[in-house]
């Protein structure tokens, strides 16, 4: 164990990239309307070593009620509808909500239609948007950092 | 007619074939069931559908599913099969979708569609008593994006679209078993380079896949440590996928009848010192990991899923490989290159989550043993392709991270009329309710996580 645990100290060393300390800490709850698993395939690695992104202030929370920041993945199916409208008025305000992905977007391969799922901003209001498919984490933490610094 | 089919399927049962799917199509009226030889040979059955009706075979294969799904999305009845409970469809009356479990004590816990962590999207409802779980209904299809039916009437090329969204962690297993159906259509047969070239792309999607799944069962037990260790892992394959097709999870990287310039001696050579690295570092941690008494406490007797009880479900994969079950569609993937393969099982196979879990990393190593094999042939070989009858109807099989995956094709004019994909996360749901009963509710997400299906391949 102790092997371990010492080489994950070096491998954060090593990847250590300059961050805006903590002062800043924004609170962020995950919603799948109807990914292809692609977009949280990649949101689960901001929790890896290479990424890390407690460092930032950032977290994933586990209830929309403790969340600044709704993260939507994958085009909105009819029966996610419901669920993701639920979670979003569960938020306290501020709150504001991401697009993630290009079907969030509304943009994905099969664009926005009834049987295959709408853009999130045809039934929410949407704060910003991180295109790619998936997006690297790279790109989702750097967007929710600028999303971050303009409010 | 309705006996014909019945006895046809228990004839076919006798001569030890294994069911495979059953689906139902529009234009011809009718359900088919395919089903797969020891050797790997397929046959289909077909019934015509009387009025609405056809029979059921739930009973004698796991067909249970397949024929809520025809309910529910071509509105047949399936004789014998009742109560025939709605799958796709969401019935907000939840008497009419779980089983109703009575007794002193007993309450429900209904957890979902939108889970604590970064899960996908699908509901559970428990019947327990405390933290014991006596049963579990899943209602799942909150995702479900109709891309079947959306494929039709597209051409073969476009429909691989739609194959490709639905699923980013078997995109290479979904979009090969597609494209080999669609070259069964238009009768080609994949050259010696092509095989290898897509061989090891499937095998590299296994690799990240298991090396993830390994470090998220870690995680459903707090192991914090063995998580992020084997998340590094996962995450320099899908850097070195990057690296080799640009695309992070291969997606893109498989078409009909197309090579591409993936294996160039470059190339060869990162992936071979890339996972020698990685393989070194994995059984390093892999060392530690099971000489910890206290993790290994909380996974064995977990979740058990013994062999009689795979067979009876259905299960496919490494979950029904971790029961004891030496099944692994590679061995019969005669398009693709897997030379001599025999599947690997743990030396002492209890179906528990710690047996899927070592399920996992022995096939970890297999797959770059395998991979390292295939790598050193590709400078000899031609790429010289093959002609076939061309036929109106296609199968492909391929065997992805969670199980064999079977992709049927029909078309007519270069046109999609029916596309059905029924993968390893479709056939193993059943396997995981089954799991959880008698086991501690705390110990679920445990148990999920050692199979860790895709919701995104089941609802489609
Ligand atoms: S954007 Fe791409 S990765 Fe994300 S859900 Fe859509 S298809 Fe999947």
């Amino acid at each position: 164990m102790i092997v371990l645990i010492r080489r994950l100290q070096n491998f954060r060393k090593e990847h250590r990239t300059e961050g805006p300390g903590n002062r800043q800490s924004l609170a962020i709850r995950h919603c799948d309307a109807g990914s292809c698993n692609g977009c949280e395939h990649e949101l689960n690695l901001l929790s890896s070593p290479y990424h890390d992104i407690q460092r930032f202030g950032l977290s994933l929370v586990s209830s929309p009620r403790h969340a600044d920041i709704l993260l939507v993945s994958g085009s909105v199916t009819s029966g996610m509808r419901e669920p993701l409208l639920a979670a979003h008025s569960a938020m306290p305000e501020p709150k504001k909500v991401i697009a993630l992905g290009n079907c969030a977007i509304g943009e994905g391969l099969l664009g926005n239609s009834e049987l295959t799922g709408l853009g999130v901003s045809q039934l929410l209001p949407v704060d910003a948007a991180i295109p790619g498919c998936p997006p690297t984490p790279e790109k989702i933490v750097s967007a929710i950092l600028s999303l971050a610094k303009k409010s | 007619m309705t006996d014909t089919f019945r006895n046809q399927v228990a004839e076919l049962l006798n001569n030890d074939y294994t069911f495979g799917g059953l689906y139902a199509t529009k234009l011809s009226g009718s359900v088919k069931a395919v089903f797969i030889s020891p050797n790997g040979a397929l046959k289909i059955l077909e019934c015509q559908v009387q009025s609405g009706e056809a029979p059921s075979i739930a009973d004698l294969v796991p067909s249970n599913w397949d024929e809520r799904e025809a309910h529910d999305l071509y509105q047949i009845s399936f004789n014998g099969h009742s109560p025939l409970r709605p799958l796709v469809e969401h019935d907000p009356i939840s008497d009419h979708w779980t089983v109703a479990v009575k007794g002193s004590d007993v309450y429900q816990i209904a957890v979902g569609p939108i889970h604590a962590g970064i899960i996908e999207s699908g509901h559970f409802r428990f019947h327990v008593i405390g933290d014991r779980i006596l049963f579990l209904d899943t209602q799942l299809f909150y995702k479900y994006r109709g891309l079947e039916i959306a494929a039709e009437n597209k051409t073969l090329h476009e429909g691989k679209r739609y194959v490709e969204r639905m699923c980013m962690g078997c995109s290479v297993a979904n979009a090969l078993a597609y494209v080999q159906a669609c070259e069964e259509i238009i009768g080609y047969i994949p050259s010696a380079k092509l095989r290898i070239l897509r061989t090891v792309l499937l095998e590299l999607e296994r690799l990240w896949n298991h090396l993830n799944d390994i470090a998220a069962i870690c995680a459903g037990v707090g192991m914090s440590l063995g998580n992020q260790i084997f998340l590094v892992l996962s995450e320099r394959i899908r850097r070195l996928n990057f690296s080799l097709t640009g695309h992070r999870y291969l997606s893109g990287t498989i078409d009909i009848g197309e090579i591409k310039p993936v294996l160039t001696a470059d190339n060869i050579e990162n992936i071979r010192s890339e996972l020698e690295s990685v393989r070194l570092r994995a059984k390093e941690a892999w060392r530690e990991l099971i000489f910890n008494s206290s993790f290994a406490a909380r996974l064995e007797g977990v979740g058990v899923v013994d062999t009689a009880q795979i067979r009876r479900l259905g299960a496919v994969g490494p979950a029904a490989r971790a029961a004891g079950l030496k099944e692994d569609f590679r061995a019969h993937s005669t398009k693709l290159d897997y030379e001599n393969f025999e599947a690997v099982i743990p030396e002492n196979p209890k179906g528990d989550v710690r047996s899927r879990l070592e399920q996992r990393y022995l096939e970890f190593l297999q797959s770059t043993e395998i991979i390292f094999r295939l790598i050193r042939k590709t400078d000899i070989l031609t790429d010289e392709e093959t002609a076939c009858e061309p036929k109106p109807l296609g199968i492909g099989i391929t065997e992805s991270a969670r199980g064999r995956t079977l992709c049927i094709v029909e078309a007519s004019e270069g046109r999609i009329e029916r596309l059905h994909m029924r993968t390893g996360s479709y056939a193993n749901w059943s396997a995981v309710a089954y799991a959880a009963v008698g086991n501690l509710l705390p110990d679920f997400p445990l148990i999920n996580k050692s199979f860790e299906l895709c919701y995104a391949c089941s609802d489609r």
